[in-house]
């Protein structure tokens, strides 16, 4: 498993490289225009950031199906459910890289926003603030665990749906491999994979009303204003219900990788 | 070693194998032979696990076709499948990594004295040069079976004696070399085994020096006359 996520970052680190080095000249050239355009990279760089992941991780998948080049991965004695595990970590350890990638970026724009408006900060004001963070209280009663707990519910859902993405590819060039239009037969099971995707949990969702999420739920529609202990309550069930999709998802693509396929 | 059992395979618009029955021996070379489109390489695929057939048994070692019987097998498709990105030093260390059974020593040799240099390229090879790659790469594997399709393929007329040199190193009584090819002229004397396909079935097969001398022809010209009307 390891060896294969390896390859994967060695196919793309040029790739990977080339989009950091265009991005940090990118801000550079915005910083020049003052805090304004400091402020403009940090909304606008996550968005091209995160299109720009999407795209690279369903054709890191992509391309081992449809090209010729995916015979390097599929001839190996790997089995089909090692190959997708081994492509959705290395999903989820690129997300996780670029993530901490626009933490630097942030901290470092933040520093220059502040301190281009006149405010002072000192290295010792930075520790502080930082060890502030790291310590606990992130304000309004939200701390880094809380903080964490959205970071993860983003990227489980982010993953959940890559899942549903390569389980579509995978059943193009399996059960529709020798079928007539089977790319558009593909893309309707990815619909209909969808739809019942969403079905499913919203019967999930139903089933939990009956308990104190639906308590919750109604203080938030209320007061509209989430509390600590209610983020659980929201995040938590949208954690299990995008872990149980990627778990269901991901062995059925792998069982089709390992019996069905059709490169 | 390899056993094929009334093996059919349809695209949506073709039937590429109609129930072949084939049975390989270890020691011997076997020469797969057609046209295009007779269903050399879509066999190949199938039992390199990159296609999966519509009925009929494959078995390795004596097991069926799955992830494991990957590792008794040693194939070289005929299209250039190496990332383009990798340097042919990248390759080998790939290969080391993914196959337990490659040599990577013995492939450094091999490309040394075919002059491919380690800091090559993939995106810069000329096709020749990727054929040779992709030969040194699957016959540098200790594996029980090689596959080669087309090998020949794109490959200058110096280089093809080299590749069939390769080819001979590669060889033991332990071992099936399995070759598809068209250009039997050029590979005949390397053959133990012929098995001719036409339309997805066997047409014809045996012994290389029983067919020489029950039909009175070379196998090449052997060859013409399974495929005059083709």
């Amino acid at each position: 498993m390891f060896k294969l996520i390896k390859y994967e970052f060695i196919k793309k680190y040029r790739l990977i490289t080339l989009i950091l080095i265009t991005a940090v000249a990118f801000n550079i050239f915005l910083i020049f225009r003052g805090a304004e355009g400091s402020l403009l990279f940090l909304i606008f760089s996550p968005i091209v950031l995160y299109i720009l992941y999407l795209v690279d991780i369903i054709k890191m998948y992509g391309d081992d199906l449809n090209k010729k080049t995916g015979y390097m991965i599929f001839m190996t004695p790997n089995s089909g459910y090692k190959i997708i595990t081994s492509k959705l970590l290395t999903a989820v350890l690129e997300g996780l890289g670029l993530l901490f990638i626009y933490f630097l970026f942030f901290i470092a724009n933040s520093l220059y926003i502040i301190s281009s408006l006149g405010g002072y900060i000192g290295l010792s004001h930075v520790i502080n603030e930082i060890n502030s963070f790291f310590s606990g209280n992130i304000g309004y009663q939200f701390n880094i665990v809380h903080l964490f707990l959205f970071l993860l519910t983003a990227m489980v859902v982010l993953i959940a749906f890559i899942t549903t993405v390569y389980t579509a590819i995978t059943i193009r060039k399996s059960l529709f491999s020798e079928v007539k239009y089977g790319g558009l037969l593909s893309f309707i099971i990815f619909v209909f994979i969808n739809w019942t995707i969403s079905w499913l949990s919203d019967r999930f969702f139903d089933f939990l009303s009956i308990t104190t999420y639906n308590n919750n739920f109604e203080f938030l529609i209320d007061t509209g204003r989430f509390l600590p202990d209610t983020f659980y309550m929201f995040l938590l069930p949208i954690v299990a219900f995008a872990l149980i999709q990627i778990m269901v998802l991901a062995a059925f693509s792998g069982y089709l990788l390992e019996k069905k396929i059709n490169l | 070693m390899l056993i094929i059992k009334d093996l059919s395979k349809k695209y949506y618009n073709k039937t590429a194998l109609r129930k072949v029955t084939l049975n390989f021996e270890p020691g011997k070379i076997y020469g797969l032979l057609g046209p295009n489109g007779s269903g050399k390489t879509t066999l190949m695929k199938v039992v390199a696990g990159l296609h999966k057939q519509n009925s009929g048994e494959v078995l390795i070692n004596n097991m069926e076709l799955s992830h494991k019987t990957k590792a008794y097998v040693s194939y070289m498709p005929t299209e250039n499948f190496l990332y383009d990105s990798f340097k042919v030093r990248d390759l080998l260390k790939f290969y080391k990594d993914m196959y337990d059974d490659f040599r990577k020593d013995y492939a450094e040799e091999l490309l040394c004295n075919i002059d491919i240099n380690l800091n090559y390229k993939i995106a810069n090879l000329s096709s020749g040069q990727v054929g040779k790659v992709k030969s040194v790469l699957a016959l540098s594997r200790d594996a029980d079976i090689y596959m080669l399709d087309e090998p020949l393929n794109g490959v200058d007329i110096l280089s093809r004696d080299t590749i069939l040199d390769i080819i001979i190193r590669s060889y033991n009584e332990n071992k099936i070399i399995i070759i598809s090819t068209h250009l039997v002229g050029e590979i005949e004397k390397i053959l133990d085994s012929v098995i001719f396909l036409k339309d997805g079935s066997v047409e014809l097969l045996g012994e290389v020096e029983e067919l020489r001398q029950s039909h009175q022809l070379s196998v090449e010209n052997l060859y013409k006359e399974v495929y005059k009307d083709v």
